[in-house]
């Protein structure tokens, strides 16, 4: 009896070889251009850490809209939820974070999201900012954020299913996001409602797409 | 195309129809950096852009106002970023705005 052969048992990797990731071939096969992939995930994972820092000063300058506080917390746990997710991909990619904190911070691929009346953190704020203020530069954070993750879902659609996934699954808690804000401004500042249509976490940056149905890290 | 003077270059860029990078808009990630050719730009709404990016000529249209006619170069992401890495300022290093 001949033996069948198994198409997919070899490829242009070596046998034993650690030097090469067939995770990465194939990938490179189906048309992504890995390096750019991982520069862009770099980016997007330098955006969500600085997110979470700032959104760490805008949560505690909301003192007296304890309602505000407990959603800017959610939205500020889970892009930390986010970076974690994204970190791992960038080393099975054959990638990494750079070594110097500056730099991953410089080239984070959306704004600092600064406390406003600090002339762009350069100083405590000479003014109490108002609520709508706060909620205004949270909103654009997650705009910028939707943005970055909806072009890394389109280059890695039907391509790339691990970091397809994993973009989606942000993707979708950025627009969760910025319902929530949406919904928060737009009563704050201009007294008319446009509701989220959701508003829930069970415990505190639950992160329901990307922590909590985990495929790392569980 | 036309643009208002209050109006960011690619807002009136996109209404006119074209199809041109961009990600962020917000001023930020230079996806949609052009080269300046001729006449003057307001970019203060950028959230980040230096004054050695206008000397270079360089414009970000997602938060750009013109102050006169101009003539400009599309599709300089990569020129810009090349700009700011050798001036050691801080910019992103992803190709972003370039979906294929």
């Amino acid at each position: 009896m001949a033996i069948r052969e198994k198409p997919h048992a070899q490829g242009k990797v070596k046998a034993g070889d650690v030097s090469q990731r067939v995770g990465v071939e194939q990938l490179e096969a189906r048309g992504i251009n890995v390096q750019q992939l991982i520069d862009k995930l770099i980016d997007a994972a330098g955006a969500e850490f600085t997110t979470y820092y700032y959104y760490t000063i805008l949560r505690v300058y909301l003192a007296g809209h304890e309602d505000y506080k407990e959603i800017c917390e959610d939205a500020r746990l889970e892009d930390r939820a986010h970076f974690e997710l994204i970190t791992p991909r960038i080393y099975e990619l054959g990638g990494s974070i750079p070594y110097d904190i500056r730099e991953f911070a410089d080239r984070a691929g959306c704004p600092d999201a600064y406390l406003p009346h600090t002339d762009n953190g350069q100083h405590a704020p000479s003014q109490p900012p108002t609520a709508a203020e706060i909620l205004e530069v949270l909103l654009e954070a997650e705009r910028c954020a939707i943005r970055t993750w909806s072009e890394i879902c389109d280059i890695t659609f039907g391509k790339d299913p691990r970091t397809y996934d994993m973009a989606s699954r942000i993707l979708q808690e950025e627009v969760e996001h910025e319902a929530w804000f949406i919904e928060l401004l737009s009563k704050e500042r201009d007294g008319v409602i446009r509701p989220s249509g959701h508003f829930r976490r069970g415990v505190p940056g639950e992160a329901p797409y990307s922590k909590n149905a985990p495929f790392y890290n569980p | 195309m036309r643009c208002g003077a209050e109006e960011h270059i690619l807002d009136a860029a996109r209404k006119a129809g074209l199809r041109l990078p961009s990600a962020c808009e917000q001023g930020w990630d230079l996806a949609c950096a052009v080269r300046v050719l001729e006449g003057r730009w307001d970019n203060g709404d950028a959230r980040r852009y230096f004054e050695a990016d206008r000397e270079a000529g360089f414009a970000l249209i997602c938060t750009a106002k013109p102050l006169s006619d101009m003539r400009v170069e599309t599709h300089q992401r990569a020129a810009m970023q090349e700009h700011r890495r050798a001036l050691r300022l801080p910019a992103p290093r992803g190709a972003w705005g370039e979906v294929p």
